[in-house]
């Protein structure tokens, strides 16, 4: 049987230790993709990570479901994001991804990609980053949210704190920056 | 090419981002489809944007190590708020984790432990259950038991009893040795285990890291490789410039030259 992330909560607050780390199972992924994103280092976004069920642990007898347990999850990790780079008081740092094995992949009988492809998809993905490390804070957050977490509008202007209008000028104008990074670099 | 005049009566930007993340208000979806139709400057733009979320759709966070954010003890690297207070918390739920059949038996364990330390002595008798402790009173109250022959009646009538508490405390006490001989055991074998496993992760480590070097390897030949290809595109470009030029160039001198020719022909036949 698959519980609900609120019926989880509940299991969780009366003492239920595996609904928990069910929630953790469900949850871990978005929520180091986001802090990932966010802040670009692999190691301090797996920290933020932890910490941030580690914050949700600590605070689920006081959740009271007012808002959606991911909401609630989303609003503790983009927080210590937020933390994380006034403390290091920089942009996100780029760094080159390192989830493609070339080795294995031009090994393969049938790879699906050359390593040309492969080597340009990695080009755009890093470009990507640079672009995204651009932007200021507001900006990149509500792109983030936006395109890899699939929040409405008006799920992202409750978890910032700012009027739905406001969500859509940032994404014009992140995305608009985005788009003259990536068109700048395609000519050199 | 900015400069198309855009007639749309609405917020422009607000509206294209609305459209574009299918996040609108039917009605207004509805008025700006029948606007884009007239608008150039809009569809231009809202095909940029689309493409820009293509390109933000490939990129990917690098795979974690999920294990190590459920279990930070076996991470390689934390920072120190985070660790000790997710170890903390991973403490309380690992005992949480223990299975009740487990946590029962230690707590017999413990009972019997308890027992055994604190020479504990039941009685039933008479006068009903009793049950004494330490070590002094056990021994006199055996004393005292053979003082009188009413005494030693009782003892002989107490006999099956005191034989059956004799049996439980020697099994006790032969438990007890057992449980603190496997006790001193543990730590020489967890040293070897920690030796192992430190061993183990070393090799991981290592594994790791030379595969990491042989993909960084491979990556760096192949962008040679394309840059090796770029240079020669742009040389064989260059070149097949440059000899078109050198065609052209020579083609209008012996343009030039069979004018000249012509000419001097034409001075010679006149005279």
């Amino acid at each position: 049987m698959t519980w609900t992330d609120e019926e989880l909560v509940a299991r969780s607050i009366s003492g239920d230790a595996d609904s928990f780390n069910e929630l953790v199972l469900r949850w871990e992924r978005p929520i180091y993709a986001l802090a990932y994103r966010t802040i670009g280092r692999e190691e301090d976004a797996r920290d933020v990570c932890q910490e941030t069920f580690l914050r949700a642990f600590r605070a689920l007898p006081g959740f009271r479901g007012q808002a959606k347990f991911s909401s609630w999850l989303y609003r503790i990790a983009l927080n210590l994001c937020r933390d994380w780079v006034r403390r290091e008081r920089r942009a996100p740092v780029v760094q080159a991804p390192e989830n493609v094995d070339l080795i294995e992949l031009a090994a393969a009988e049938e790879p699906s990609e050359s390593i040309e492809d492969l080597v340009a998809r990695k080009d755009l993905m890093k470009a990507v980053e640079r672009a995204m490390a651009l932007l200021p804070e507001e900006q990149r957050t509500a792109i983030i949210l936006k395109e890899y977490h699939g929040l409405t509008f008006q799920e992202i202007a409750d978890l910032v704190g700012c009027p739905l209008s406001t969500v859509k000028t940032r994404l014009y104008q992140g995305l608009t920056v985005i788009r003259r990074e990536l068109a700048r670099k395609a000519k050199t | 090419m900015n400069d198309i005049a855009c007639t749309y009566g609405g917020d422009r930007e607000q509206t294209l981002i609305a459209y574009l993340y299918n996040d609108i208000d039917p009605a207004e979806r509805s008025i700006f489809d029948a606007h884009l139709v007239m608008c150039s400057r809009c569809r231009r733009d809202l095909d940029a944007l689309d493409g820009v979320r293509t390109q933000l759709a490939r990129w990917s966070p690098p795979e974690p190590d999920f294990e190590s954010i459920r279990n930070p003890r076996s991470a390689p690297r934390q920072t120190p708020g985070a660790l000790s207070s997710l170890k903390g918390a991973h403490q309380s739920l690992s005992w949480r984790a223990v299975p009740i059949w487990a946590q029962v038996a230690a707590a017999l364990l413990f009972l019997g432990v308890s027992a055994a330390i604190a020479n504990l002595d039941v009685r039933y008798d008479q006068n009903g259950l009793t049950v004494r402790t330490g070590w002094s009173k056990a021994v006199n109250s055996t004393a005292t038991t053979a003082n009188t022959p009413a005494d030693a009646n009782r003892a002989a009538g107490d006999a099956p009893w005191r034989a059956e508490l004799t049996a439980l405390e020697a099994q006790l006490r032969s438990e007890i040795r057992s449980a603190r001989a496997a006790a001193a055991s543990v730590p020489t074998r967890s040293a070897a285990a920690t030796d192992a496993d430190v061993l183990r992760r070393v090799h991981a480590l290592i594994d790791e890291s030379e595969r990491k070097q042989q993909r960084e390897l491979a990556l760096r030949v192949a962008e040679v490789f394309r840059d090796v290809n770029a240079q020669r595109q742009a040389d064989l470009t260059k070149i097949d410039r440059n000899l078109a030029f050198i065609q052209n160039s020579t083609g209008v001198e012996i343009l030039k030259q069979r004018e000249a020719t012509n000419y001097l022909m034409k001075v010679s036949q006149r005279r």
